[in-house]
């Protein structure tokens, strides 16, 4: 099952995102964990992460990330996220898994 | 998504892409790009101007009578937008620091 990280400043507005993108998971009957984190814990939550999602706030963070990681790490989509856009998110996060 | 909760994460995505261009714009400073450094406050600046715009319908319900029901999400959406125009005065200060440094 694959694990998907969503980072931002609190973790607060990408726990709502993360409910969403649940819901889209469930939605299409993709089986994968999403779970929602502040930047600070990057490095500790990254090591089991298959694929990691910045919010835009955090977005200057993204070099950081991708050093502290293994995973394929990206931007999410400002009007994606802007929109709370679940289903497009994940879309997004599965194009990184390559699935 | 419900009005207010739409309306809250469209500025915490203007404001916060905002945010995040005010501190690459640092960082490039630093780098000695300054060139970069400028572009990348004028692109935060049009996103900024985004959330603003959101925001400032809020404020204009408010004073046509419709009264906003505060909650935590927007409270972190003003929060960010608050952080993010403190971040562009600091990243135009520090510009001009780190100019003065490449003078020397």
């Amino acid at each position: 099952m694959k694990r998907i990280v969503l980072l931002c400043a609190a973790g607060m507005s990408t726990s709502l995102l993360m409910n969403k993108m649940r819901d889209a998971a469930k939605a299409e009957g993709f089986e994968c964990t999403i779970e929602a984190y502040p930047t600070t814990n990057a490095s500790s939550v990254g090591k089991d992460a298959d694929v990691i999602l910045l919010g835009p706030q955090v977005r200057f963070e993204l070099n950081k990330v991708k050093n502290q990681v293994s995973c394929p790490v990206d931007a999410i989509d400002m009007v994606a996220y802007g929109t709370m856009n679940g289903k497009k998110v994940l879309e997004q996060a599965k194009k990184l898994l390559g699935v | 998504m419900e009005g207010l909760e739409l309306i809250s994460f469209q500025i915490i995505s203007s404001v916060g892409t905002a945010r995040s261009f005010y501190i690459e714009s640092i960082q490039a400073a630093k780098a000695g790009d300054f060139k970069k450094a400028e572009s990348l406050i004028k692109e935060g600046e049009g996103y900024f101007v985004q959330g603003h715009h959101a925001h400032a319908e809020l404020i204009q319900k408010e004073a046509s009578g419709e009264t906003t029901v505060m909650n935590l999400l927007l409270t972190h959406a003003e929060d960010q937008l608050m952080s993010a125009e403190a971040f562009k005065i600091i990243a135009e200060e520090l510009l001009a620091v780190y100019r003065r440094f490449e003078e020397k």
